[in-house]
C-alpha cells in the first residue's frame, strides 16, 4: 500500500489508497490520533467543488473532533 | 384468463404448458418471485461501509448495499426523478448514488441527499423522494433475501426445514461463516427456469448427463445415485428438497465427500478438530449439503446457484464457489473444482445446459403433453423426522417442488 504522509506543525495525516472494498477509497489516517476516515470518488469530488466557506466550517474545532458527534470512519 | 393449476399439476405428472406459457410466467413473478422469500446474494458481498453490487430479482435490478453503521440494504436501481438507473457498474464502493440524467443523489439507504438548482422545486429538502427499497430483506447464515410482500411468513417460516442444510454448510467453516467472495459466474440457459430447479436435485440423470465426465474422472459421484445407493432424495417440504448423500459418505473417510483425503487438507483438518473435538469426525465425513431452496438458492457441496428468470423461456443461473471463512488451504481447492465443474470450460453445468435447452424445445411439442414425475412415488416413505423420502434417484424432490408450487400459485400458501 502506497502512502502519503501530509504533515505540518498542527497536524500529520497518512493519504493511501485503499483497495480492500469493492471499489477504490482514500484512506485517510490522523497519525497523531489513530482516528481513521475513507472517503469515496464521490465524497472527494464533492470536497474538490466544496466552496471554500464550506471548508471552513469543516476546520471549526467543534466541527468534529473536539464536538458531541465526532466523526467516524 | 383464469388457469386452472389443479388440471396442470397432478400428483405424478404435469402439463407442458406450465414452461411455455407467457400468462404463467407472468403469474409466477406475481406470486412467487414478488412475493415469497427470495435468495439475492450474500452479506460478504458487501463487507465494507459503502460497498455495493448490483443484482437481480426477475426482471427487478436491486442494488445491494451495506451503509455506514453496517446495515445491509436492497434498493430498487430507479431514479426517484424520472426513473433513470442511479447505479450502472456491477460492483463498487460509494455512500451516495448519482443519477447521470439530472443529477438526483441517494445516500446508500436510499433516502433522498438532494437535487441540483433545487430553486426548481422551491429550495433546498423541499422534495423527500428516496429510492425504492425491498419491503423485507432477512439473512440466514449470511445469505441475503428479499421479499417483494410487505407482510407474509418470516424468513425462518419459508426456510423451514431447509436452514437445517445451511447451518451444515456453515459448520464446515473452522470460523462458522461461508463467504462468497469468489465472485460469479453468469450461466444464461434458453429454458423456463423450473426445469433447472427440477434438475438440481434430480438424482436419476447424472449417470447419464454426466457419464463421460465420471469415466474419464474416475469419479465415485455416480454411483451415489445408483440403484445400490443408500442415499436418498428428501421432501423438505416448502418447495425445498436435497439429495442427502450422507449414508453412503459415512462408509468413506473423512474428507471423501469432498474427493480428497485428510492428508491433503492437513491445517484444514487440525483446525476443524481442534474446534468440534469429536463432532468433527462426523463433520468430515458428512460434508456440505446438496439443497435446492425454493424457488432459486441452490447449494451443490462445493458451488452455490441462484437462479434467476428472464422469460418464460430464458434463465440466468448465477453460481460461484463456497468459500469457508478461516480455510484458505480448502478455499483454494473449492475454487477450482467449481472451476472445473460449473466454470465457463466446466464440464458439469455445460452438460447440464445442454438438457435443460433440449427439454425446452422439447416441451413445445404438442403431443404427449405431459412430462412425468411418477419415479418412486410407489416406493416412498417418512423419515424418522416426518419428511417423504425416496431412493436416491426418484422424483421425490420433483413432487415436492410441485407441490408447494401449486399451492403458491392458488393462492393457498404465501
Amino acid at each position: 500500500m502506497n502512502q502519503w504522509i501530509i504533515a505540518s506543525e498542527f497536524a500529520e495525516v497518512a493519504v493511501s489508497l485503499d483497495l480492500d472494498a469493492n471499489g477504490p477509497r482514500l484512506r485517510l489516517e490522523d497519525l497523531r490520533s489513530g482516528h481513521v476516515r475513507h472517503l469515496d470518488a464521490l465524497e472527494l469530488e464533492s470536497i474538490a467543488w466544496a466552496p471554500d466557506e464550506r471548508l471552513r466550517e469543516l476546520m471549526d474545532p467543534s466541527a468534529g473532533r473536539w464536538s458531541d458527534r465526532a466523526g467516524d470512519a | 384468463m383464469t388457469v386452472q393449476y389443479s388440471e396442470l399439476i397432478q400428483p405424478e405428472r404435469v402439463h407442458g404448458s406450465l414452461y411455455t406459457d407467457q400468462d404463467i410466467f407472468a403469474e409466477e413473478l406475481q406470486r412467487i418471485w414478488y412475493r415469497t422469500w427470495v435468495c439475492v446474494g450474500h452479506v460478504s458481498e458487501v463487507a465494507r461501509p459503502g460497498d455495493y453490487v448490483r443484482k437481480k430479482v426477475a426482471s427487478q435490478d436491486v442494488i445491494m448495499t451495506r451503509s455506514k453503521d453496517g446495515e445491509v440494504s436492497l434498493l430498487l436501481n430507479r431514479c426517484a426523478h424520472r426513473g433513470n438507473l442511479v447505479c450502472e457498474d456491477q460492483r463498487g464502493n460509494s455512500s451516495t448514488f448519482r443519477c447521470p440524467y439530472h443529477g438526483w443523489t441517494y445516500r446508500n439507504t436510499g433516502e433522498m441527499l438532494g437535487y441540483p438548482y433545487n430553486q426548481g422545486y422551491g429550495g433546498k429538502g423541499k422534495l423527500s423522494l428516496n429510492l425504492g427499497r425491498v419491503p423485507r430483506v432477512d439473512t440466514y447464515q449470511g445469505f441475503v433475501f428479499a421479499s417483494f410482500a410487505a407482510d407474509g411468513p418470516s424468513l425462518k417460516e419459508h426456510l423451514g426445514a431447509a436452514a437445517g442444510e445451511l447451518d451444515r454448510l456453515a459448520r464446515l467453516s473452522p470460523e462458522g461463516e461461508i463467504e462468497l467472495t469468489a465472485g460469479w459466474l453468469q450461466h444464461r440457459a434458453k429454458a423456463n427456469w423450473k426445469l433447472l430447479v427440477e434438475n438440481e436435485t434430480d438424482g436419476y440423470h447424472p449417470q447419464f448427463v454426466h457419464g463421460s465426465v465420471f469415466s474419464v474422472t474416475g469419479s465415485h459421484i455416480g454411483t451415489l445415485y445408483s440403484d445400490k445407493s443408500a442415499a436418498v432424495t428428501r421432501d423438505l417440504g416448502g418447495g425445498h428438497s436435497e439429495n442427502d448423500l450422507r449414508p453412503e459418505f459415512r462408509k468413506m473417510e473423512p474428507m471423501n465427500w469432498f474427493g480428497t483425503s485428510e492428508a491433503r487438507v492437513p491445517d484444514y483438518v487440525a483446525k476443524m478438530r481442534a474446534l468440534h473435538g469429536e463432532q468433527a469426525e462426523e463433520i468430515l465425513i458428512e460434508g456440505a449439503p446438496h439443497v435446492m431452496v425454493f424457488p432459486n438458492l441452490f447449494v451443490a457441496e462445493i458451488s452455490v446457484f441462484m437462479i434467476n428468470p428472464v422469460a418464460v423461456d430464458e434463465t440466468v443461473q448465477n453460481v460461484t464457489a463456497v468459500q469457508l471463512k478461516g480455510a484458505p488451504e480448502m478455499n483454494r481447492r473449492l475454487l477450482s473444482q467449481c472451476i472445473g465443474s460449473v466454470g465457463p470450460a466446466g464440464m458439469l453445468l455445460a452438460d447440464d445446459s445442454e438438457m435443460y435447452e433440449r427439454n425446452q424445445r422439447g416441451v413445445a411439442a404438442r403431443v404427449p403433453e405431459w412430462l412425468d414425475i411418477r419415479r418412486g412415488a410407489h416406493r416412498e416413505r417418512i423419515d424418522e423426522n416426518g419428511f417423504r423420502i425416496g431412493a436416491a434417484n426418484d422424483e421425490t424432490g420433483m413432487r415436492g417442488f410441485w407441490s408447494h408450487y401449486r399451492s403458491l400459485m392458488e393462492g393457498k400458501a404465501r
